[in-house]
């Protein structure tokens, strides 16, 4: 048995409730921890590293239960929202830190072998104040491997970065995962990290699981609006609000398509040669992207995000422009359903 | 024309160009309002430098018995600066990170010495130690007399003093991210490993500022010493010539209506005391001390 194994994790912390969450970690996995601000994700990270008591449930590591044990005795490495690094000791004094603690004779070695792998031998000296982002995020990896952790929790390693340093955070997590084989949980609101490090999600909602799943089942039928839009759907609908706006055009087409609870759609695209467009809406901004061209507009009231392939012939629409587009109704799924269970177009 | 900035007048806008400093009513407001606050400070200084003639100056230099009370002024204040840390370091700690029925009523019992007058602090002593009760001869019996000693004088100085202690010790623990703690937790640190490696060092800066205002608190009082030691008779850890500490010495030669000693002790021992909060001060702005820069002095 190795690994971490989550079993009917349950936490009640007056008047919110965290769980029952059931998760394994082998080695090697990574796990991101999906939902809105107050799901409880870091009220999970922060039980599974000790500082709030489960109520029932059990966390096993290599299948001893330390469910009760302190957090200092978990070998898990919780970096939370922040960081914290330690303001009053250098970069090597923080990486070298668990070391200390663990009066360890090889200390210095193993803190220079670490600056020099998270390229920080520079910075060695440097107070975390002095630090770029980047460079922190970088310490607090550094730091928590140090421990020797066998499990990272991680909560929103992406925060406060810019896109060049979560490209080289993203390289460093991946590495981690490879060489290391240390698990990972991620808490995070990037789709790009998630996506790009995680082999599994765990989706929270109000303190319950929503969803546990790889990526394809997340992204073949996300059960919420926030997991809709988290795995990339622009348009998503409420369904109540579609019938407030009565059964005229757009609205009464997609509630026609959607199923029970709402819907969610995406791909709005150029009509077919000839083919007259469905719809017509105001383009309210339009922004280029690698790829082509990102319109949003408003139709029949309904705001919608377009994306248009990139053509040198044709220019990209200006701001006010009333434009054409269909939908692809294969494209379009009800939340909560498989996307294939929708019946196809007219 | 409309825009955000009111009193537009037409025409072309004027050049743009660096505006030349100048004196504002604003500045001007500020720079007298300080002057007059400083100038409160430094006026009764000033009387007192000018009151004490040079050869009383030195007069006063020569006598040892004005050096005794100084020394006993600054070994009892010491004596009540350690207490301080060693009992107001923890309970700001439980004040900041504990919560306990009564709270209120002993944030209010921590903030009373600041309040009542100190007067009130050497008379309840007195009541407690005074020849005769029963506490009186339990510390006689056990060698540590308090009424007319060191040990009573240190009592009220921390009577008077912890409190700053305690309190600044509050604030700096509440102001340490508990995620820091977390972290360090996580790292494999033991409660009270993290509170060595991690909570104390962030907090050290502001408890330093309450020491420092403690000791000075201590250094100044008198109130409280009038009653439960005028004199200090040697006893225990204080073996030296009989003494007062110095604020009632200059106390006891201005009731004598020998201004011009009083004013030339003073002036010795305010140029010791600003020697001292300057030294600090400069320590501070060179990093030579262990906090490190910081606002640390009252």
């Amino acid at each position: 048995m190795s690994g971490w194994e989550i079993e009917a994790l349950e936490s009640d912390l007056g008047g919110f409730r965290l769980g029952p969450v059931d998760l394994a970690l082998a080695p090697g996995t990574a796990v991101a921890v999906l939902g809105r601000s107050g799901a409880g994700k870091t009220t999970f990270l922060r039980t599974l590293a000790g500082f709030l008591a489960a109520d029932r449930g059990r966390i096993l590591r290599d299948g001893t239960d330390v469910t009760e044990w302190l957090p200092e005795r978990r070998c898990l490495g919780y970096v939370p929202q922040g960081l914290a690094l330690f303001p009053h000791r250098t970069v090597e004094r923080n990486v070298r830190y668990p070391l200390e603690l663990r009066e360890r004779p090889d200390a210095a070695g193993r803190t220079r072998e670490l600056l020099e792998r998270f390229s920080l031998s520079k910075l060695a000296d440097r107070r975390p104040s002095q630090l770029s982002g980047g460079e922190a995020q970088r310490v607090a990896l550094a730091r928590t491997l140090a421990a020797d952790p066998e499990l990272i929790l991680w909560d929103e390693p992406w925060q406060a970065l810019d896109v060049e340093a979560r490209y080289e955070l993203g390289l460093v997590l991946h590495e981690l995962r490879e060489t290391d084989r240390v698990p990972v949980v991620v808490v995070t609101h990037d789709p790009g990290l998630a996506f790009s490090l995680a082999d599994r999600f765990l989706l929270l909602q109000d303190g319950r699981v929503e969803l546990a799943s790889d990526a394809t089942a997340l992204l073949d039928a996300p059960p919420n609006a926030f997991a809709a839009r988290f795995v990339g759907f622009e348009n998503v609908f409420d369904r109540t609000r579609l019938e407030r706006r009565g059964a005229g055009g757009l609205a009464a087409w997609l509630l026609e398509r959607a199923g029970p609870e709402g819907v969610a759609f995406a791909a709005p695209g150029p009509s077919a040669e000839g083919v007259p467009w469905r719809w017509t809406g105001t383009v309210r901004s339009a922004r280029p992207t690698p790829d082509g061209v990102v319109v949003e507009m408003l139709a029949d009231g309904l705001p919608l995000v377009l994306r248009a392939p990139r053509s040198r012939t044709v220019p990209p629409p200006l701001v006010g422009a009333r434009i054409g587009f269909d939908i692809d109704p294969s494209a379009l799924c009800a939340l909560g359903a498989s996307r294939r269970s929708v019946p196809e177009g007219p | 024309m409309g825009g955000c900035a009111p009193h537009v007048t037409d025409g072309p806008p004027a050049p743009l160009r660096r505006r030349p400093p100048r004196l504002s009513l604003w500045t001007v407001l500020q720079g007298v309002l300080s002057a007059s606050l400083l100038l409160l400070f430094l006026l009764p200084i000033y009387a007192l430098f000018s009151e004490a003639p040079f050869p009383r100056v030195v007069a006063a230099l020569q006598n040892p018995q004005v050096w005794a009370s100084i020394w006993l002024t600054f070994y009892a204040s010491g004596i009540a600066l350690l207490a301080a840390a060693v009992f107001g370091i923890p309970l700001g700690y439980l004040l900041a990170r504990r919560s306990f029925r009564g709270r209120a009523v002993v944030e209010s019992l921590v903030a009373l010495p600041v309040v009542v007058p100190h007067l009130l602090v050497g008379f309840g002593l007195f009541l407690l130690f005074v020849p005769g009760t029963p506490l009186h001869h339990v510390t006689v019996a056990l060698g540590l007399p308090v009424y007319d000693t060191l040990l009573g004088v240190v009592l009220v100085l921390v009577f008077v003093s912890a409190p700053y202690t305690v309190l600044a010790s509050d604030l700096s623990f509440r102001a340490v991210d508990g995620r820091m703690i977390e972290a360090a937790r996580s790292l494999g640190a033991g409660g009270p490993d993290a509170f060595v490696t991690v909570t104390l060092p962030i907090a050290l800066r502001g408890i330093v500022a309450g020491l420092l205002l403690s000791w000075a608190r201590a250094v100044s009082e008198i109130g409280g010493l009038l009653i439960l030691a005028w004199v200090v008779y040697p006893s225990g850890l204080y073996s030296g010539p009989v003494s007062t500490t110095i604020s009632v010495y200059i106390y006891n030669l201005v009731q004598l209506g020998d201004l011009q000693d009083a004013a030339a002790v003073s002036s010795i021992f305010l140029l010791i005391a600003f020697g001292l909060f300057l030294a600090v001060r400069l320590g501070e702005r060179y990093g030579r001390l262990p906090w490190g820069r910081g606002e640390l002095l009252p």
